[in-house]
């Protein structure tokens, strides 16, 4: 009897994320004081997000895992892709097929819960700590949350409760000192009191201090220059996403040769047999990878949401004075031109990495993400470009795109993931937090864990 | 009821937070409002049942055609700015939706 109670309630209620989620998205409601029908709509469609967000992940990791395969079986070469959702769902995945279905997730949901309060923690002894921003990133601390997880479950092998906490620490420190670091020159960029908090912090932060040596920000401010319109069309997530999974599956295909795309087209999952046409076979996996990416998005939006609406009411209420840490593309209207440039050496950056890894032979290829890309890039690009000019933010960025492909195959050596985060922090900072974690496993002789 | 769409880059973050702002506006200010958030590359099959688009000018420009107001500044989670823009939209295009 009541081992069935604690199934239920530890399995079945608090560790299935779509229940939890809608639980967390309740109790914000109420807490906020909502109407209790308000509140239901709320964690009803938190649910629903949970599910979408899982179909197309999961088609996603799916689908882009056959092409991987196809590229493994003709060279040999480990590929992974660069995109934020899919790395933390890759991992769930991981956990789940050794914890059971569904655990990576609520692990990942409690890190993200008690990685908040720690973060308010923090600024509430702010005398101490000296950190002052809250982090309320909310898409981007569901995927570093969840990240964490699965890195100090991986390495140290741990149950629920230390994973739970050590992967909170450390998430927490990174998003408040990160942040905090970020207050200065965010507000001499907007004028306006909020910081960033995103997934570039750190090189944001470099950038903040190395440009002013590299360039002049009075002579070549890029937002008083005139840049062609025509480059505006690549700043659209969907059209960018299409067009970054269309030249990769072309190189991959092109690649792999006629006897590995023979078998794509009629690999289980796909069953595009019909397609004989290699180039109509081509835009069709480039256009479902995109579809697959729509779906997970928007099922992301559908919680997100919600969950942020808690979190602010939560820290605005418990702290008043604290800095609200928020996306980074809060201040891309600030600089729009910096976006573009930042995109446009960023992907230069990108390219001379790829090409990079070809010519040196290297064991593991990547395929770039538009997310890691574009947002990292155009944020680091602001900086820069405010701090030394468009020349500072050329050279940066272009040195940006080049560690995330570096760091990002480092970092998915040591994961064994077939997609790694890959935005700029993913790549240096995280990459170093991933050694420790994976000496200290080795150093106690704790085997892999998944 | 007046259907409002948040915009920003990926549909993630800021219009996350414009909504929010937005909701809490239009509650304080008795608008009746339907508020969702997207993309500006997902914008397409959202405006066509639009009243009013809030967004910075940056995206502003990139929006597809449509018979939806289109109000923008530059601060999307400034709250204060917000709700200067919201207020006098609204009041311009739809007077009748202020109770």
């Amino acid at each position: 009897m009541l081992n069935s109670i604690l199934d239920l309630l530890l399995k079945q209620i608090f560790g299935q994320p779509f229940l939890l989620m809608a639980i967390i998205v309740f109790i914000g409601y109420i807490a906020m004081k909502q109407k209790v029908s308000k509140a239901i709509a709320g964690a009803a469609k938190a649910s629903i997000g949970i599910i979408v967000m899982g179909m197309g992940s999961g088609a996603l990791i799916a689908n882009f895992g056959k092409l991987l395969t196809a590229l493994q079986n003709a060279t040999g070469i480990q590929g992974a892709g660069l995109n934020t959702y899919p790395t933390m769902t890759a991992g769930y995945e991981k956990m789940d097929a050794i914890l059971g279905e569904g655990t990576g997730a609520a692990w990942g949901i409690y890190t993200l819960l008690v990685a908040f309060i720690l973060n308010l923690v923090f600024v509430a002894l702010r005398k101490f700590t000296r950190i002052r921003a809250v982090y309320l990133t909310g898409n981007a601390m569901i995927v570093q949350a969840g990240i964490s997880t699965y890195i100090v479950w991986r390495f140290l092998g741990l149950g629920m409760l230390p994973t739970v906490l050590i992967a909170a620490v450390v998430t927490a420190l990174y998003w408040g000192i990160c942040s905090t670091l970020l207050i200065e020159p965010t507000k001499k960029i907007t004028g306006a009191d909020f910081t960033v908090a995103h997934q570039q912090m750190v090189v944001d932060y470099i950038a903040y201090k190395v440009a002013p040596k590299i360039g002049n920000p009075e002579k070549d401010d890029i937002e008083k220059k005139k840049l062609p319109e025509s480059l505006n069309f690549l700043q659209d997530n969907i059209i960018a996403t299409a067009l970054v999974m269309f030249v990769s599956t072309a190189i991959i295909m092109l690649v792999v040769g006629k006897d590995q795309i023979d078998w794509l087209r009629s690999a289980e999952g796909l069953n595009q047999g019909g397609l004989t046409n290699n180039v109509v076979f081509l835009v069709w996996i480039s256009i479902t990878l995109t579809a697959n990416i729509v779906v997970l998005l928007s099922g992301v939006r559908m919680f997100v949401g919600e969950l942020m609406m808690s979190f602010k009411g939560i820290s605005e209420k418990l702290l008043p004075g604290a800095v609200a840490g928020v996306d980074c593309a809060a201040i891309f209207a600030f600089a729009p031109k910096s976006v573009v440039l930042g995109l446009l050496f960023g992907a230069l950056g990108q390219i001379i990495g790829l090409v990079g890894l070809l010519v040196f032979k290297s064991p593991i290829f990547l395929v770039p993400g538009f997310i890691p890309l574009f947002f990292d890039n155009a944020t680091i690009a602001i900086f820069a470009n405010k701090f030394g000019g468009w020349k500072a933010a050329a050279v940066i960025c272009t040195a940006n795109g080049l560690v995330q492909i570096l760091g990002s195959a480092l970092a998915v050596k040591m994961m064994e993931l077939t997609w790694w985060q890959g935005s700029a922090d993913y790549a240096t900072i995280w990459v170093a937090i991933i050694a420790i974690f994976k000496g200290i496993g080795s150093l106690l002789g704790i085997p892999i864990a998944g | 009821m007046l259907n409002i769409l948040c915009v920003c880059g990926n549909g993630m973050g800021t219009s996350t937070i414009l909504k929010i702002s937005v909701k809490k506006i239009c509650d304080e200010h008795n608008i009746d409002a339907a508020v969702e958030s997207c993309s500006f590359g997902e914008a397409l099959s959202f405006i066509t049942t639009t009243d009013l688009v809030l967004t910075s000018p940056e995206w502003a420009g990139m929006l597809p055609p449509s018979s939806a107001v289109i109000a923008e500044t530059k601060n999307l989670i400034d709250t204060a700015a917000v709700t200067e823009t919201l207020l006098s939209a609204v009041k311009e295009h739809f007077p009748n939706e202020i109770k």
